[in-house]
């Protein structure tokens, strides 16, 4: 009798065991009921006063990739005193669950770097489903139209913007990287200011435009790089390497292919002059010259490449410099390497614009890239 | 036959031989038959199905005619190979059906053993095929399995006993361990536990194997049961104890860890790099076929993150239409494809291609036309399903399709968290296991011959 009140015991129990699997619990959620957000672009809105334009980039599932023509996204924007408000309200704008655990790119409008950059920016850092490593770039126009903008050669299944910044697609050194982890800790930490890119549209209309960049500190006046700018700070800052580097010398006209960079830089306080020796190292080849090169004469093309090279090296640091700005991190190294004391980032901030450069940038170059 | 006897008259039948004749009585294949020859005269009882008749006329009553007396008659036969003590009656029964003729002159008795034995050809390795390594496994005979063992390891360390279980159809099982290596203690346990077989009837390995096991609920097989001669011997080496049972081509081998079950012969036959690389492969094989389906659940319904983006949008999009939340399609299909293997292995090998076609090819794609199941789905059941019969040991691959069933049931509940936890119960459950005292889980990282010697400790 007990063997059969424990038989039938055990029955009801895997009974119910089984009954619970059709009551699927809160968290389940089949993916077919998600619509996953793909990139998020913040603006000051016109509608809310000291308010946000959201606009969530939202890819569509389809059945067969290889028979989708056409991408399929769908664009939502909405108003409101605040990001985290904004998103909200779009929930009840779809029917699915909007996950944003897939999104990897927020752009910014360049109003708000001035302006409420912390109230934006303090949504996404705080919520547990944006992943750290989204990419940080600030809109060209407004981040409505980068978002919403689909460039002519974006595939089904492949979020073009992703591509220009992950390095598994294109790789251009006019073309820097920010991740918001970087972003945020670069925006809180002192002696160094962040790089973000800047998403342009091509003026047919056709394409994205990655290639300038702006340097920004809070509560300063950004600056913008132009693309020639944006190429040496990466190629420095970042090692960013098949770098198209092109000189000058009389008639001669010489695109170099460089592919290692090598920075180094020390700051001297104490022999005279603060000063901050650079030192830098191409190496490369000749990639287009217009007229025959002798491979005896590589020296040659080595000093005038350095001296072009350093001329618009230092032409940034300067312009950075005068503007107070300082992407490089020379102050943080300066906090780094310096025994801490009260006082000392302060200290920097005046030593930082009257600093010299010392900068020597040598070139070696392998070989002219044709075989005679 | 007994009419033999009544005609022939003048010799009484010693007594044994009637209270034989009366318990073997109403069987027509009973052959009690007096040998007669001037006086002198000799007794014969045997059952001729299980005899062989040939070598009872060469070597018993040929003899017999050309001999002059009845005393070099009784010596001769005590010089018989094949002669063995008369044991006392219930023993002498079985032996009689087992195929061994009596012999009676005057008041001495004496046991032939002239089996014939029809099952005792060597049979193909099917169950674990290899392709280097010996093809042919055992016998159905007993006799000849412990003949083909003992042909591959001479030596007078490895001890055959054979024990008679109390059974309904007495049927002999024989230990084989080699007495230098083996535990003591293990095979203590092992005699223990074939002595206090409380079954009426077992056939093959397999079910004596159910029988050893004493827990009522089990998952994991704490033997194995082998047809290869080569892992027989391997394993004998080890100091473990193989059990043979009359009438099953396979053997049973135990102790056994986890391990044991993941080890294809193969794998010695090899250059170490080839091995190795198989080696990967099957614990590859095996953690696909378990974690596959309740991984699939877990990433579409709970943790879709941590899919890349372009796989997330096709596995939802490949869902579009899909009427039943994510684990009743993985339910659903995984009940087809067990239906498919179990209806395989069942039918007659000429039927079972077309099952394979019919169910495999035909309902998967049908499914997915239907939009039952996602196409994704029927990829992850195809992957699952190779993956399976990956694992070496048959035992292991049926073991592991429970397995991955209660790991779906778990990240059904619970997600990728539950998938992980999951998957902890099992390796707690194989840690708290033995095999005859030796913990089932061990690693034997150690290296193949010390972990052969660590077993003797």
């Amino acid at each position: 009798m007990a063997e059969k009140q424990k038989i039938i015991k055990g029955c009801i129990a895997t009974g119910l065991f089984l009954m619970m699997l059709l009551q699927a619990g809160c968290a389940f959620k089949d993916i077919d009921k998600r619509i996953f957000v793909v990139g998020i672009g913040v603006d000051p809105s016109e509608k809310v006063k000291d308010g946000f334009r959201v606009t969530l980039k939202l890819a569509k599932p389809y059945g067969n990739v290889r028979q989708a023509q056409t991408p399929t996204y769908a664009y939502l924007s909405h108003d409101a005193d605040s990001v985290a408000v904004a998103v909200a309200e779009m929930e009840t704008r779809v029917d699915k669950l909007l996950d944003l655990t897939h999104n990897r790119i927020i752009i910014i409008n360049k109003e708000l770097l001035t302006k409420d950059l912390h109230t934006v920016m303090d949504f996404f850092t705080r919520r547990g489903d944006i992943q750290m490593v989204c990419y940080i770039a600030i809109a060209g126009t407004t981040s409505e139209e980068a978002i919403s903008f689909e460039p002519t050669i974006e595939t089904p299944a492949s979020i073009a913007l992703y591509n220009y910044f992950d390095n598994t697609g294109t790789e251009s050194p006019y073309i820097v990287t920010t991740f918001l982890f970087e972003f945020r800790r670069e925006l809180l930490e002192k002696g160094k200011d962040t790089v973000l890119p800047i998403i342009d549209i091509d003026e047919e209309n056709q394409e994205y435009k990655v290639n300038k960049s702006i340097v920004f500190r809070l509560d300063k006046e950004p600056l913008e790089l132009t693309p020639e700018e944006t190429k040496y700070f990466n190629s420095l800052a970042n090692r960013a390497s098949g770098f198209s580097y092109k000189f000058q010398d009389k008639d001669h006209s010489v695109v170099l292919n460089i592919y290692e960079v090598r920075f180094k830089y020390e700051i001297i306080l104490n022999e005279g002059e603060p000063r901050i020796d650079i030192k830098v190292t191409k190496v490369g080849y000749i990639g287009e010259s217009k007229h025959r090169l002798d491979p005896s004469k590589l020296d040659k093309y080595n000093k005038l490449a350095a001296k072009d090279t350093k001329a618009e090296v230092m032409d940034l640091l300067t312009k950075l410099q005068e503007k107070n700005l300082d992407p490089f991190g020379f102050g943080l190294r300066y906090h780094a390497t310096r025994l801490s004391r009260k006082g000392i980032m302060e200290e920097w901030e005046r030593i930082y614009p009257e600093i010299k450069f010392n900068v020597t940038v040598n070139v070696k170059l392998k070989g002219t890239g044709a075989v005679e | 036959m007994n009419e033999q006897q009544g005609t022939s008259g003048a010799p009484e039948a010693p007594p044994l031989l009637n209270t034989l004749s009366k318990e073997f009585k109403p069987s027509n294949d009973v052959v009690q038959t007096p040998l007669q020859i001037k006086g002198e005269c000799a007794f014969l009882f045997y059952l001729k199905s299980v005899t062989d008749g040939d070598k009872i006329h060469q070597t018993v009553i040929r003899p017999f005619f050309e001999m002059a007396s009845e005393e070099s008659f009784t010596s001769y036969i005590q010089s018989l190979p094949n002669q063995s003590e008369v044991p006392a009656k219930e023993q002498l029964f079985v032996k009689i059906s087992a195929g061994s003729v009596l012999i009676a002159i005057r008041d001495r008795t004496f046991l032939l053993d002239v089996r014939l034995v029809k099952n005792n050809e060597v049979q193909d390795t099917t169950i674990e095929p290899t392709v280097h390594g010996p093809q042919k496994g055992l016998s159905e005979d007993i006799g000849t399995t412990i003949n083909l063992i003992r042909q591959r390891y001479h030596k007078p360390s490895l001890i055959v006993e054979e024990i008679v279980t109390d059974d309904e159809t007495n049927r002999t099982v024989a230990l084989l361990y080699d007495n230098d290596l083996v535990e003591p203690e293990v095979l203590k346990k092992i005699k223990a536990e074939l002595e206090n077989l409380q079954t009426p009837l077992f056939q093959s390995a397999g079910e004596l194997q159910h029988f050893l096991n004493k827990s009522r609920w089990t998952l994991f097989p704490t033997t194995i049961i082998t047809e290869r001669p080569d892992r027989i011997i391997f394993n004998l080496v080890g100091g473990k104890v193989v059990i043979a049972i009359d009438g099953s081509p396979n053997v049973i081998i135990a102790p056994v860890i986890f391990f044991d079950f993941m080890s294809s012969m193969e794998d010695n036959y090899r250059v170490s790099v080839l091995s190795g690389m198989t080696i990967l492969l099957r614990y590859i094989g095996l953690f696909i076929c378990i974690l596959l389906p309740g991984l699939y659940v877990a990433m579409t319904s709970y943790n879709p993150n941590i899919l890349r983006i372009e796989l997330a949008l096709t596995v939802a999009g490949s869902r579009i239409g899909v009427p039943y939340p994510s684990f009743f399609e993985v339910l659903f299909m995984l009940l087809f494809m067990e239906l498919l293997t179990e209806a395989s292995m069942r039918l007659p090998k000429a039927v079972s291609g077309t099952a394979t076609t019919v169910g495999g090819l035909i309902l998967g794609t049908a499914a997915t036309e239907a939009s039952l199941t996602s196409t994704i789905m029927i990829i992850i059941i195809a992957a699952m399903a190779i993956s399976t019969f990956v694992i070496p040991i048959n035992e292991m691959s049926f073991t592991m399709r429970v397995v991955r069933v209660l790991l779906l049931i778990y990240s059904s509940l619970f997600g990728m968290v539950g998938l992980l936890i999951g998957f902890m119960g099992i390796i707690f459950l194989m840690v708290n296991k033995e095999s005859l005292g030796i913990p089932y889980l061990r690693i034997p990282w150690i290296g193949k011959n010390d972990e052969l010697k660590a077993d003797n400790k």
